[in-house]
């Protein structure tokens, strides 16, 4: 075909030009990040279906402390896909905006960014040992009922694998 | 430098990112389907992902979950349902976008045309087994085990 174009990857990553290109490329990372995650996510979850006893093998791998990081790198991907996803769609749908699009950027940071605060302190800091695990309170009265004095949470609170 | 036919088809990139609305072209409306499929499905995708993120990592808390915790929660047909929702619609999303960047990436067209088959298999094949697992889900079967 005569019309293919040979593009680099780093052309390909600069077309678009300066302010929008950053958010732009970080719209696309995440969204194929977090597409990525989502397929792993779907067989882990599968497994309660067919061995239930491997699935809490499998969590414990997210109670590992490195994985506690990388549940707060997929959290932030999808908070910054959405709110930069909706200032997309609020340009395309009211192009009067359009004028203002630095301001929407910055404003889509702000949100972003005030958000991952607590976020960030709540996930993190309990593998610090600088807070409580959030939920606890919720996990002390379900363990305190009879039947669920075997659930394996409740029996084995640290629960996470050696990696 | 301009852009190929196949992305000026499927609507001008924008600064900032996503697509202007595509023309109804010659070929089909397919393109403007799916670029109103992605602004719709991701609307409803910031109610139903942040909501999944939040319930468990933030209230439920990662350190607290265990697969009785999963089991009763999905003994409710509510939530293998608000699941089947989340998963195809972030699935088919994903999905295009995916698409998005093989055609803008890999630009011959047979090698494009393997990566497109390898990617969407992965992808409608999960997709296929989230739905599944979700939908015979036996809670009867589990709990007494
Ligand atoms: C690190 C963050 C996450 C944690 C801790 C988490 C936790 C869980 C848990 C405990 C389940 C089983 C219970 C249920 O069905 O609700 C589950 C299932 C599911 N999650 Fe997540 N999740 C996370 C991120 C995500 C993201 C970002 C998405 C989508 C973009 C997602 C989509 C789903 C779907 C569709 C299911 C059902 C899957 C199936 O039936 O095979 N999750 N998740």
């Amino acid at each position: 075909m005569a019309n293919v174009r040979h593009t680099s990857l780093g052309t390909a990553l600069r077309y678009r030009g300066r302010e929008g290109m950053w958010t732009w490329i970080l719209h696309r990372a995440t969204g194929l990040g977090i597409l990525l995650f989502l397929i792993i996510h779907v067989i882990d979850t599968a497994i309660i279906i067919y061995w239930p006893g491997e699935y809490d093998v499998a969590l414990g791998i997210y109670k590992h402390p490195v994985f506690r990081f990388a549940e707060l790198l997929i959290f932030f991907s999808v908070l910054y896909h959405a709110v930069n996803g909706l200032r997309i769609v609020i340009q395309d749908f009211w192009p009067y905006v359009m004028q203002r699009q630095r301001q929407l950027v910055w404003a889509t940071a702000v949100i972003v960014v005030l958000a991952m605060l607590p976020v960030t302190w709540i996930m993190l800091a309990p593998i610090f040992g600088l807070a409580q695990e959030p939920g606890t309170a919720r996990s002390e009265v379900r363990c305190s009922e009879a039947r669920n004095a075997h659930a394996p949470a409740c029996v084995n609170p640290e629960g996470e694998v050696a990696l | 430098m301009s852009a190929p036919a196949q992305v000026a088809e499927r609507g001008t990139p924008r600064r900032g990112g996503g697509y202007a609305k595509p023309r109804k072209a010659g070929g089909g409306n397919f393109e403007l389907i799916s670029w109103f499929f992605m602004r719709l499905s991701g609307l409803l995708l910031i109610f139903l992902a942040l909501y999944h993120l939040v319930w468990w990592n933030l209230i439920v808390g990662v350190a607290h979950l265990d697969s009785q915790v999963v089991i009763e929660r999905w003994n409710n047909p509510f939530w293998r349902l608000f699941n089947v929702a989340l998963v195809t619609f972030a699935m088919l999303h994903g999905l295009n976008g995916a698409r998005y960047s093989i055609e803008d990436y890999v630009r011959r067209p047979g090698r494009q045309v393997a990566v497109k088959a390898v990617v969407y298999t992965l992808v409608l094949g999960s997709l296929l087994v989230a739905v599944f697992a979700l939908l015979t889900f036996d809670p009867a079967v589990l709990v007494n085990r």
